[in-house]
């Protein structure tokens, strides 16, 4: 920038904005002072891995999990009394290796993936301030892999996750 | 640049930027009464629910001064009352700056009515980087633009200004 650009630039930070008025400050103390209303913090948008968006699944499915887990339990349990014990060939973890049972619980994250599948246009809805936006739901498969470089064992999780977007729109 | 960090008390940090913010907000509102109004709205709802944010707070505060802004503009039934109110301030009072010891007046106000002759795209590039002291990159994330645009549109209104404004002269 050349020197006569230079001086304007400094003659016009010089220039001090006015200050607001006392009414302002005024109104900014009184409003402060009022409780914040419960609408205005409500987030915009929500995914999935928010617990919140999870509350569809309600209770019903987590008692179907519970049952499930308690049947596997209680089969597991009922095999082993009938079993025979039978003696391994070979202890589980080799104790000849100190440094594997340390390791063996070691899973390091390897890779995470995130890929759209299905991207839905959902139409106009009005936020709490009366504005208009545009609603569309992204659904995705995120899929995280962790992998144990002890044993080279591989743990993959896989698990769908919506995403709602709300977007203000401007109407000129 | 001038440190922009959250002070316990609203009324410090309002000392401190209020003016800086109310010029922003003189950037997109027909009159005074109108800048405060969003620059009030910008502020509570920042000091309520965004002041422990990480970044600095100037860059999403003059984002969020913009968006009240706008929406105050779209409420027609407040044409008729801001209008009246417009007439009235700047009969009152100067636009954007607030006078100063010693200074020139009438190069305040030549200054002033050259701001407004800018386009609303220069202006406001100038007022984000002059005396609210974003840098290119803030000023492209409040108005959406990239910051190359944003710096090329800040020399094209200094020029503009130079041509508009007869050189200061010292002594």
């Amino acid at each position: 920038m050349d020197e006569p650009l230079h001086e304007l630039e400094a003659e016009l930070k010089a220039l001090r904005p006015r200050d607001p008025s006392l009414r302002l400050a005024a109104h900014i103390e009184r409003e402060l002072a009022q409780e914040a209303p419960l609408a205005s913090v409500r987030p915009r948008y929500t995914t999935a891995t928010n617990l919140g968006s999870w509350q569809w699944l309600g209770w019903p499915a987590v008692a179907a999990a519970l049952a499930v887990l308690a049947a596997v339990g209680f089969e597991m349990l009922t095999r082993r009394a009938e079993t025979p014990a039978i003696r391994p060939e070979a202890p589980v973890v080799a104790t000849s290796d100190p440094v594997a049972p340390a390791a063996a619980g070691l899973y390091r994250p390897v890779s995470a993936a995130s890929v759209l599948y299905d991207l839905k246009d959902e139409g106009a809805v009005t936020l709490e301030d009366d504005q208009p936006a545009r609603q569309a739901r992204y659904r995705f498969v995120d899929t995280y892999t962790w992998k144990n470089p002890a044993n080279n064992a591989s743990v993959k999780w896989s698990v769908p996750r919506d995403e709602v977007r709300v977007v203000p729109v401007r109407f000129n | 640049m001038e440190a922009a960090h959250v002070p316990a008390s609203w009324k410090d940090w309002f000392d401190a930027h209020g003016p800086k913010l109310l010029l922003c907000a003189r950037l997109w509102t027909r009159s005074l009464a109108d800048a405060e109004d969003v620059v009030q709205e910008a502020f509570v709802r920042y000091w309520r629910h965004q002041r422990d944010l990480p970044g600095d707070p100037r860059a999403l505060l003059v984002t969020s001064v913009r968006r009240a802004a706008l929406d105050l503009a779209r409420r027609e039934s407040r044409r008729a009352l801001r209008e009246e109110r417009a007439a009235q301030d700047d009969a009152e009072h100067g636009v954007f700056f607030a006078p100063q010891p010693g200074d020139d007046a009438e190069r305040r106000r030549e200054i002033e009515a050259a701001l407004q002759r800018l386009s609303v795209e220069q202006r406001e590039v100038l007022v984000l980087k002059i005396w609210q002291e974003l840098t290119f990159e803030q000023i492209g994330e409040s108005l959406g633009i990239p910051p190359n645009t944003a710096a090329s549109r800040y020399r094209y209104a200094l020029g503009a200004l130079r041509k508009e404004l007869k050189p200061l002269c010292h002594g």
